[in-house]
């Protein structure tokens, strides 16, 4: 029997976590340029990495791992399969430069249509570059499968997904047939932890790599982000620090500044 | 109703038994816009038998668009997707603007994908670009350390909006011309089979006057005991006095997700922000920019937090929060 074909689409970019220092603006004033910080896999899409490896864990499945860019950094990618995942593929070209959401989708769709079959893929449910939270989405649209939103837990039972998704104050659980894409929120729990050693261990496996060539694309149809200029977030308050003898009574000073400027 | 109006239209969210707050700064929003492009402004609901709804729109719209069926009674996506869909279809808007919520976030994309447009998601400003008519969208990126600005050239121009990023519409004025639409379904690729509902608190932290927040630095349930003594104090304070937190927390099942605060949480405004424990990245800042005032109790002194925060103690918070409370007490 053909097992449970999952892909996990994984984008790279910039470690969200990294300091405010580390991001500037570059001098055309179109993009953000990371300095001195790490690529990483967006934090979502290692949840839905995690969700994928424990469906496979659970119930068996391949998990395919894709990730397209312009330049992509296969060390930070390979974790992928050092996670867990059985395949990586990379869709890198130049053409693949600042891309709209809608191009970008349209890649993937392309890249996933390469691959062949699929009863389940799993996105982020947003990129902490861009944080536009809509590539997943589109995606299903393009390839005209149902969507499922913001995934907090994801279960198989035989071709029929079960899925918990977030609503404003609890969750909906749903059940749905495979085709089917699923967006993932870090509810669902962080990536397994992933050791130097069994970094090392993939390090040699293949890793398979295309371009627009590949891929039967419309060149045409590839957009990029219409952006007229970036600014930097600037903080308006000073901050006033309490001091005291101990830490109990910078606590009592606190009360008492507070009272003093009216705030209770 | 002329077909050469420019329509500007505002998906209303409701609840089951409210519209959303969102909804009226969706109609704030949506005034600017429409006042640049001389234009009409629109509110659309869907629901079923929305009489009461009804009456409460149409003070601060133009039109107000009914799509009145059983099947639009609960919140499904692809059914909603489909009524606004051929509603879209048949006005023709030149912008629509939905709320950057759980709900709509995900049905503003299948339009902006089936209606042949573009979509900009969580914006904060939106402006007529006067020489060409196009809508221009600022929007926090990066977890909110940069905002971007994003030009729209395609109608209809499709914008989800970040809450609390405008002020709601002020009290109406005008009386809304009431349009019946026959919404078209029959076209649904598929629902959502729900199972299950399952309801944890039902907190509105948007509107909380004091909010005490947990960080990872809160390691423990000794530790969430000394935040609930001071929510407790704080009552006699303020009139809503809530817990938050910051993302980890909440992936760690302490508190439900209706707590999280930040860039994929709530957007606060409180009087008073405590963050206990709390870093301060900007994924989570950009969530408290509207409160009034900000305390941060953090032991490491280069914690970012102290960048946003109007007042900062240095210390660990087991330590500080007696003195407070105790202080506190006392007033
Ligand atoms: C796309 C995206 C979206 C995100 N959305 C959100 C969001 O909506 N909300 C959100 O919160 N995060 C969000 N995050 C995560 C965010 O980037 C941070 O990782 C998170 O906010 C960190 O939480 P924290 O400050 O509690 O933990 P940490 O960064 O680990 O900070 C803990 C702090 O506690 C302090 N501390 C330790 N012990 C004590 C003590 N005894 N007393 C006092 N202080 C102590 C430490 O000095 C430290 O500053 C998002 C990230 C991404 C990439
Ligand atoms: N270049 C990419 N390669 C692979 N997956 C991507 C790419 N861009 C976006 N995605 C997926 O789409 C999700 C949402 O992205 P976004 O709409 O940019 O916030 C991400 O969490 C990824 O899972």
């Amino acid at each position: 029997m053909k097992p449970f074909q999952i892909i996990v689409c994984l984008k790279q970019i910039p470690d969200p976590e990294g300091p405010l220092e580390a991001f500037q603006i570059d001098p055309e004033g179109k993009r953000v340029i990371p300095i001195g910080i790490p690529p990483v896999i967006n934090p979502f899409d290692e949840n839905a990495l995690e969700a994928a490896i424990r469906l496979k864990e659970d119930y068996g499945a391949k998990v395919t791992a894709i990730s397209m860019g312009e330049k992509l950094a296969q060390p930070v990618l390979r974790k992928a399969l050092a996670a867990g995942a059985d395949e990586l593929i990379l869709f890198v070209d130049s053409h693949f430069k600042d891309l709209d959401s809608f191009s970008t989708a349209y890649v993937l769709s392309k890249a996933i249509h390469k691959i062949g079959s699929y009863d389940l893929i799993l996105t982020g449910r947003q990129a902490g570059d861009w944080d536009f939270g809509i590539t997943g989405l589109l995606l299903a649209e393009m390839l005209q499968i149902p969507s499922i939103n913001l995934a907090r837990k994801i279960e198989r039972r035989g071709d029929e997904i079960r899925v918990e998704k977030l609503i404003q104050d609890g969750y909906d659980l749903v059940k749905v047939k495979t085709p089917v894409l699923i967006t993932v929120s870090s509810e669902i729990g962080e990536l397994r932890y992933v050791s130097i050693r069994s970094l090392q261990s993939v390090s040699k496996k293949p890793v398979m790599i295309y371009g627009a060539d590949d891929l039967n694309l419309d060149l045409q149809r590839l957009t990029t982000k219409k952006i007229l200029d970036l600014s930097p977030f600037q903080s308006q308050r000073e901050c006033k620090f309490i001091e005291g003898e101990s830490h109990q009574q910078k606590g009592e000073n606190l009360a008492l500044k507070l009272r003093e400027d009216r705030i209770i | 109703m002329r077909p050469d109006d420019e329509r500007i239209l505002i998906c209303i969210e409701r609840e089951a038994e409210r519209i959303h707050p969102i909804s009226f700064e969706l109609l704030k929003a949506g005034r600017e816009v429409t006042d640049c492009l001389n234009g009409k402004l629109c509110c659309v609901l869907l629901g079923n038998s929305m009489g009461q709804f009804l009456k409460e729109m149409t003070p601060y719209a133009d039109e107000v668009y009914l799509l009145d069926h059983h099947s639009l009674e609960s919140f499904d996506p692809e059914v909603y997707t489909v009524a606004l869909y051929h509603f879209f279809q048949s006005i023709h808007p030149s912008a629509i603007l939905m709320g950057h919520t759980m709900n709509y976030q995900n049905i503003a994309a299948k339009l902006a994908y089936r209606l042949g447009t573009e979509i900009i998601t969580d914006c904060i400003q939106l402006a007529i670009e006067e020489r060409t008519g196009h809508l221009l969208c600022r929007k926090p990126i990066y977890g909110s350390k940069f905002i971007a600005t994003f030009k729209q050239e395609k109608k209809p121009y499709i914008v989800t909006i970040r809450s609390k990023a405008w002020e709601p519409i002020p009290k109406p004025t005008s009386n809304a011309e009431v349009i019946h639409f026959t919404p078209l379904l029959d076209e649904i690729r598929f629902r959502e089979d729900l199972l299950k509902r399952v309801k944890e608190e039902s907190i509105d932290l948007s509107h909380a006057e004091a909010i005490v927040s947990a960080g990872r630095g809160v390691k423990d349930a000794e530790g969430f005991v000394r935040l609930k003594e001071l929510i407790q104090i704080l009552h006699r304070f303020f009139n809503r006095v809530e817990l938050g937190a910051s993302r980890p927390i909440v992936d760690a099942h302490l508190v439900p997700s209706s707590r999280q605060v930040g860039l994929t949480g709530e957007k606060v405004a409180p009087e008073l922000y405590m963050a206990i424990g709390i870093s301060g990245s900007m994924q989570h800042v950009t969530g408290i920019l509207g409160a009034k005032k900000i305390v941060a109790i953090n032991t490491n002194p280069r914690a970012p937090i102290f960048q946003v925060a109007d007042y900062g103690v240095i210390g660990p918070y087991e330590e500080v929060l007696p003195g407070l409370v105790k202080k506190l007490e006392e007033l």
